[in-house]
């Protein structure tokens, strides 16, 4: 007995039913592969880090880079006071500066300032047990704050502040 | 010994008397220049005694109020250049220039003024200014931070005989300068590197106080 005998919609209904089924399995391939865009970490961030951050912060973001010991107060290790702060209060601390830190706002685009918050986060993480929610930190960055930015590339210039 | 006998041993001598004092100059140079170095890199910057007369300039402060170097005749000014985006040198260059403004008595304070001119006046607006000292404690009662026109500034820079290079949006390579005026507006001490000794930079200014 063959399958199209077995059911109700007929061998034409069946072939319908595959290709819905293949256009539904790819649907839902675009739309993880949307989703998951922009989340890893990238050439840019790393670039972005090696320019801004790496002097005071160091290479792995314990607070060792090259001027870190001459600075008034020592720059903090990732490891030890990222997980405590929200995704928008590290944002802040990278636009408004923070004692010796630099502001990045008037310099830097939304979306730099976006990679370095998720940068952050990834230095963060290394070489320590990451809470189950920690996981779905840079997903939250990278789609309900700056999303596609962060997927085309910097295409907005900064805000000109003249004096 | 014969008369050539004797040239030739005068000669000698005279070639061996230069040449030792010749290793004797090196040798002396090396230490010095080594002695330098070292100071350098304990302090983060090297100190060189200069005279430079600085001309008048006018440029806009951190409440975007006009700022004239002439009104501050008959002080000693403390000049920094730094960008307050600048991840490299100026924030050691700021924090020296903070220490140094603490270390001040409140009779000191009257008469030396310390300023900080931006190298990058496409971001140091002033607003962008003051909210840079403002994180590192400074009091602007002797304290200004000056922007301004980005030729006007290019004519300051030049008269300090800072160098300054664009690289990209907030990220400048420029000497990292800080200069000591004293009261008749000749630069006398010019601190070249990213850490400036405040005490050094202290004695220096003090001793300009004494002289009329």
């Amino acid at each position: 007995m063959s399958i199209e005998r077995s059911l109700p919609i007929g061998r034409d209904g069946l072939h319908v039913l595959a290709v819905d089924g293949v256009i539904w399995v790819i649907g839902q391939l675009i739309l993880l592969l949307i989703f998951l865009a922009g989340c890893g970490r990238n050439e840019r961030m790393d670039l972005l880090y090696a320019e801004r951050c790496i002097n005071c912060h160091g290479a792995t973001g314990r607070g060792d880079g090259p001027l870190a010991a001459r600075l008034p107060v020592r720059p903090p290790d990732f490891r030890q006071t990222v997980e405590r702060k929200s995704n928008n209060q590290i944002r802040r601390i990278i636009a408004d500066g923070k004692g010796a830190m630099p502001a990045f706002e008037p310099a830097l685009r939304a979306a730099e300032i976006t990679d370095m918050l998720q940068m952050v986060r990834f230095l963060s993480r290394e070489g320590r047990d990451i809470a189950w929610w920690e996981r779905f930190d840079t997903l939250v960055v990278a789609h309900c704050n700056i999303p596609w930015e962060t997927v085309l590339g910097y295409d907005d210039e900064p805000q000109e502040t003249k004096p | 010994m014969t008369t050539s006998h004797k040239k030739q041993s005068h000669s000698l001598l005279q070639r061996y008397f230069f040449r030792s004092v010749v290793i004797f100059l090196t040798m002396a140079l090396n230490l010095s220049s080594a002695s330098l170095a070292a100071q350098a890199q304990k302090t983060g910057a090297e100190r060189r005694v200069t005279r430079r007369t600085i001309q008048n300039f006018s440029l806009i402060d951190e409440n975007g109020a006009r700022f004239t170097f002439d009104k501050l005749a008959g002080k000693v000014v403390v000049v920094a250049f730094a960008y307050t985006t600048c991840v490299d040198v100026c924030p050691l260059i700021t924090a020296a220039l903070r220490q140094t403004q603490i270390a001040l008595t409140p009779q000191e304070r009257t008469q030396v003024q310390l300023l900080t001119i931006t190298t990058d006046p496409e971001i140091d607006a002033p607003k962008v200014l003051s909210a840079y000292a403002k994180r590192y404690g400074a009091e602007f009662e002797n304290w200004a931070l000056l922007t301004g026109d980005p030729a006007v500034l290019a004519q300051v820079w030049k008269n300090f005989g800072v160098g300054v290079k664009r690289r990209a949006r907030g990220l400048i390579d420029h000497t990292p300068l800080t200069a000591i005026v004293d009261r008749s507006k000749a630069m006398r001490f010019a601190y070249i590197g990213p850490s400036p000794d405040p005490h050094a930079v202290l004695g220096d200014v003090r001793s300009l106080l004494k002289q009329e």
